[in-house]
């Protein structure tokens, strides 16, 4: 068979045109969606509205609120899993004894499925039945507000996070931490370079590339954080928890209104894609000076 | 003529058992299957299962119970009904959808609609919540309407009894009005002793507003204006900012003042935790507080759950007025919240008799009432016999339990004033605004008239986006009222 040979139609084409029924008919309806106003509750036909349901969205203050809160918990709670991750894929591989068991202990949380996650730190924060604030009475201190109270189940909810998914940058991190070459390191010990410059000039540089890949992961998907908001605080108290997604939900599954959601869905990826974009170009001066 | 013989003995026998299957099967549904529908189990999914299994074994027929999440079965189920696609035969559910289904459901019968078994239905299942526009369009399986259960062991220490009248100058007792349920609340709020006043779900998605509706059903269901405790049904204008709705949100928000620590994430569930846990004196709630608290296995205060029905008030808002009317007495309004899981038919079912008869048999008195005291069937009372077969219940209560639980739910469905659920096209997107409004009032970030202002704001403007017309009808249909 040549180059050339149109045979090459047959096999390419129905391929093609499975790919395009799955991935792109999808996103071409739910577009064409979010220019209707379409209800299934109370059912209404439906009718061309045109950038309405996007001009709603934007004027309505909630799906700002719910943007900053998400945008709260992603940053927040990506930093802080980069940080520990990195510390303890550091530790890791500097050959601690029972590294293997710290290992696959540290990368169970990642394992659990996010609703138990978030209904086991649900019970532990639990007012009156929960170890956390038994033991704070025990040492004399006032229960928490730890699910009802904005400024304490904003925490809470990174926390979680950050312990859910500290594993998954530790393990990615570690496994770019041991592909890294050994004679650098070597002829940094003969200049007599310290711990600290190894780990500012060879180790944090050299892992760049992976680091900035990794909290783009992480990034994306905590912003598609539902599950635990949803257990945890069920987006409140009022909507001082809710997230973009959770939102979706409450627009999309509770009111049906399929319109809306489609167009809120579209402004999610959009936000999202803003955010993906702004993230690498800040960061590509550095990953070009360290190629 | 040995052969002949057997010959004979085996078709008499098999004519005897031919015979014996036909008598078996009555009436006889021999080669039908339905298909019934309902949310995900154990809750109503297992009383349909349960009854299937009986009404097979009685008709020879089959029923198939096909189960969605909760999220999924109102899609799937409008679909198929305006679709007019014959995917089930009986569909369960709840009754806030009533108003968007009515139009593709068949007629109960009317030999079902005659008779004992249809007299014990407590009246108002039967001649509201099944009836819409003058046509019985559904059967009730599930009963629900609030009630209130309290600590007996608490209430009955003659050192608490004596504190509590010097205090609030009156005897302690099972609270007869709104304000009582406050004092007794602040009176057992001890948290030192690891005991708080009440429970009730304050938690946004998790039934807060029907326990925000009980509160103000007392202050707002004037006896003589029936069905304007939503909205006005002469206009369909909001009512939920008028001084009985600010009131009753007033102390609901008392009310999870004097709640365990962290009540605002309270969903029935941990209502029915924190009483059986023997950490509030009092609550309000579905029948499933009392079985729950009675059952030793889940309880620490089994033996000493007391119920009774839901405090009452004095002094109701005319919204036709707009004043406050006095009355002599104390006036027990009983608040049907959700009002019960529906069974109905859709017109679009080819086994429509066999639909109906599957579903008198699963709300048949015998059956139902078994259904009623199996925990996790999620079926709460609502026949007049469940509420008085003591025998039944002392399965679970104690003699007096038994008798003030089946008292106060007795008393919960035949109350003179009864408040019905709001019921409306686009139920959801009503009650959301409410949530969020009322998450914001218990938060303290907005004063209860401000956060009602809004959900009234909100409310009109749905109702313009729906049709104000279309909502009226819906609206006055729900309560009962003859259409304008």
């Amino acid at each position: 068979m040549t180059r050339n040979d149109p045979i090459k139609h047959f096999f390419i084409w129905p391929a093609l045109i499975i790919v395009l029924l799955i991935s792109i008919f999808p996103l071409v309806y739910s577009l064409t969606t979010s220019f209707m106003s379409m209800r299934l509750v109370p059912p209404m036909p439906a009718r061309f509205v045109g950038f309405g349901n996007y001009a709603d969205l934007l004027s309505n203050p909630r799906f700002w609120h719910v943007a900053g809160t998400t945008t709260l918990i992603a940053f927040l709670s990506v930093g802080l899993q980069y940080l520990i991750g990195l510390s303890v894929a550091l530790a890791l591989n500097s050959r601690v004894p029972g590294e293997g068991i710290f290992r696959v202990g540290f990368l169970l949380p990642m394992l659990v499925a996010p609703v138990a996650v978030a209904l086991v730190a649900r019970q532990i924060l639990n007012p009156t039945m929960g170890p956390l604030n038994e033991l704070m009475t025990l040492f004399g201190f006032p229960n928490l507000p730890f699910l009802t109270r904005t400024s304490w189940a904003l925490g809470s909810i990174i926390v979680v996070e950050v312990w859910q998914w500290t594993p998954f940058v530790i393990l990615m991190l570690l496994a770019g931490l041991q592909t890294l070459p050994d004679d650098v390191y070597e002829a940094a010990a003969l200049e007599n370079a310290t711990p600290w410059q190894q780990f500012r000039d060879i180790t944090f540089p050299m892992l760049l590339p992976i680091s900035t890949a990794v909290v783009f992961i992480r990034l994306i998907e905590s912003y598609k954080i539902m599950d635990t908001v949803f257990v945890m605080t069920g987006g409140g108290p009022g909507v001082s928890t809710e997230t973009l997604t959770l939102f979706a939900y409450q627009e999309g599954f509770k009111k049906f209104n399929l319109g809306y959601t489609s167009a809120l869905s579209f402004l999610f990826l959009i936000f999202i894609t803003v955010i993906g974009l702004v993230y690498l170009a800040v960061l590509k001066p550095y990953l070009e000076k360290h190629k | 003529m040995r052969k002949l013989l057997l010959a004979s003995s085996a078709a008499g026998l098999l004519a005897a058992a031919a015979n014996g299957t036909a008598f078996a099967c009555d009436p006889d549904f021999s080669g039908v299957e339905l298909t019934a529908t309902t949310q995900t189990g154990p809750y109503i999914a297992s009383a349909l299962q349960i009854a299937a299994k009986g009404w097979e074994e009685k008709t020879c027929g089959k029923v198939k119970v096909v189960e969605f999440p909760w999220s999924e079965l109102y899609p799937k189920i409008v679909t198929s009904l305006t679709s007019g696609e014959d995917a089930f035969d009986v569909i369960a559910f709840a009754p806030a959808w009533a108003p968007d289904f009515t139009d593709f459901l068949a007629e109960m019968p009317a030999d079902m609609r005659q008779g004992a078994a249809w007299e014990d239905i407590a009246p108002v299942y039967r001649e509201q919540l099944m009836v819409w526009n003058g046509k019985v369009l559904s059967q009730t399986m599930d009963g629900d309407a609030h009630t209130y259960t309290y600590r007996i062991d608490l209430f009955e220490n003659p050192d608490n009894q004596k504190a509590f009248k010097e205090k609030y100058g009156y005897d302690l007792a099972p609270a007869k009005t709104w304000k009582e349920y406050l004092d007794i609340a602040e009176f057992f709020n001890q948290p030192a002793n690891n005991l708080w006043g009440t429970a009730e779900a304050f938690r946004r998605g998790g039934q807060q507003f029907w326990f925000l509706f009980s509160h103000v059903a007392g202050y707002t269901s004037h006896p003589d204006n029936p069905g304007g405790m939503f909205f006005d049904p002469d206009t369909m204008d909001a009512q939920v900012n008028n001084p009985g709705w600010v009131r009753g949100l007033e102390e609901y928000i008392r009310a999870s003042k004097l709640a365990p620590p962290n009540a605002l994430n309270f969903s029935f569930g941990e209502v029915n935790a924190a009483f059986a846990g023997g950490q509030v004196a009092e609550s309000i709630g579905w029948g499933d507080t009392g079985v729950i608290a009675a059952d030793p296995k889940q309880s620490k205060v089994a033996g000493k759950v007391g119920s009774a029905p839901l405090p009452g008030v004095d002094e109701i808002y005319n919204y036709k007025t707009k004043k406050w009317d006095k009355f002599d007495q104390v006036v027990q309004t009983s608040f049907m919240a959700f009002g019960g899981w529906q069974a109905a038919v859709p017109s679009s079912s080819t086994k429509q008799e066999a639909a109906w008869n599957y579903i008198q048999y699963l709300t048949s008195p015998e059956v139902s009432a078994q259904a009623a005291i199996t925990g996790g069937t999620g079926v709460n009372p609502y026949r007049l016999s469940h509420t008085t077969n003591l025998e039944l219940w002392s399965k679970i209560f104690s003699d007096r339990e038994a008798k003030e639980y089946l008292g106060a739910q007795k008393e919960a469905v035949t109350a003179k004033n009864i408040a019905l659920d709001m019921r409306l096209p686009g139920y959801f997107s009503y009650t959301e605004v409410l949530e969020i409004e009322l998450s914001k009032a218990l938060a303290g970030e907005v004063t209860p008239q401000q956060a009602l202002d809004t959900v009234a704001e909100q409310w009109n403007k749905l109702t313009d986006e729906f049709g104000r017309d279309k909502q009226l009808a819906a609206y006055r249909s729900s309560m009962g009222l003859p259409q304008k």
